[in-house]
């Protein structure tokens, strides 16, 4: 499956909609994250808060190829994608393993991704390497088999998601 | 000396390892201090509160891989408030993992806060092994780091301390399964059902 996920609304091609999901963050109702754990400890595998976020991390978990077009903040995602990529804590369990000598989550039924973020906002070059840098560091938490980054100013945004779309369609 | 505020960005404030992370650090300051947790409702409150301090610290657990959502708002508030007063900001961040360095982006984060509304950066603490290391003997790496860092606050010579369980990765991997193992067994859940590979179902 692939996914796209934006904190904008996109206007997308048209196309069979088994080729690929788009979720709007804006359009959905999701909490943040409360840290309690429950995901892992008390009904593993599902989020206590019966949001919508219940019905997005599972796509997370099944999508072999994803798109996240965000806005950046001090080097991060801007809030609807963050408290999103939080509450996605089920698809991974409490164990922790070795993921290239350093400790992380152990995941449970995730596909691994190719993951293209296109990030957006005016951002300071500091922004970009700090943004960088975390998704790599994502790439190991969030079972990334390879990602890409592209900033791009947001009036370009739908250019960019063309591109990748396009992309897509060939590999 | 002037006064400090701490802020805790967890978003389990009242049950979380932040607020005991707090509470050690005002044990080793010897001036007034002040702690609040970040809700919804209380960003203008607590940027009210800045403005009557000259240390800020920030306290918080590290969420997936970069600052919690909660936090991130009430950075996001702060830079639209309009201030003139300039605290200093220090940065207190824990997460799960032995290697403290996996907090290092994060704090890179922080820095850009303060970089963008020109508030002088502090000293940090960087804590690996944080959501278990308060219920070990090790407790006492961090209260010595933390009474490091207060000394480093109140001397207003930042630094950049970081402290992790003093094991290797493979016995914290065993140590940390035997936790969540206990963890779930307090709700009636197995190891083998918090292993389920299931998502929703």
């Amino acid at each position: 499956m692939q996914l796209i996920m934006s904190d904008i609304q996109l206007t997308l091609p048209r196309v069979d909609n088994k080729v690929y999901k788009y979720i709007n963050l804006l359009d959905f109702k999701i909490h943040n994250c409360v840290g309690c754990y429950g995901c892992w400890t008390k009904t593993p595998g599902k989020c206590v808060i019966r949001d919508d976020a219940t019905k997005i991390y599972p796509l997370i978990a099944k999508s072999e190829r994803l798109l996240y077009v965000t806005r950046v903040v001090y080097g991060c995602y801007d809030v609807p994608m963050k408290t999103m990529l939080e509450r996605a804590l089920p698809i991974q369990q409490a164990f922790i393993h070795l993921v290239k000598g350093e400790a992380h989550h152990v995941q449970r039924d995730v596909k691994q991704k190719r993951t293209t973020i296109i990030a957006y906002g005016e951002l300071s070059q500091a922004e970009k390497v700090i943004f960088q840098q975390l998704v790599e560091r994502n790439a190991h938490n969030m079972h990334f088999a390879s990602v890409e980054v592209i900033f791009v100013e947001e009036e370009h945004i739908e250019v960019a998601v063309s591109k990748e779309l396009a992309k897509w369609e060939m590999f | 000396m002037g006064n400090v505020l701490i802020i805790n960005g967890s978003p389990r404030a009242v049950k979380s390892n932040s607020k005991q992370y707090a509470q050690l650090l005002v044990g080793y300051l010897s001036q007034p201090s002040k702690t609040m947790a970040i809700t919804h409702r209380n960003h203008q409150k607590i940027c009210d509160e800045m403005q009557e301090c000259d240390d800020v610290v920030f306290v918080f657990p590290l969420y997936a891989d970069s600052i919690p959502a909660t936090l991130l708002q009430f950075l996001k508030y702060y830079e639209k408030y309009e201030t003139k007063h300039t605290p200093r900001v220090h940065v207190i961040v824990n997460c799960g993992f032995i290697e403290s360095m996996q907090n290092n982006v994060c704090l890179e984060m922080m820095k850009i806060f303060c970089q963008k509304n020109k508030l002088p950066i502090g000293s940090t603490l960087s804590i690996g092994s944080g959501e278990a290391i308060l219920g070990t003997p090790f407790k006492v790496f961090v209260k010595l780091a933390l009474y490091r860092f207060a000394r480093a606050l109140m001397k207003q010579r930042p630094k950049q301390y970081a402290v992790s369980m003093p094991l290797t990765k493979k016995i914290f991997i065993r140590a940390s399964t035997n936790y969540w193992i206990k963890y779930g067994k307090q709700y009636g859940v197995s190891k083998a059902e918090m292993e389920t590979m299931l998502i929703e179902q």
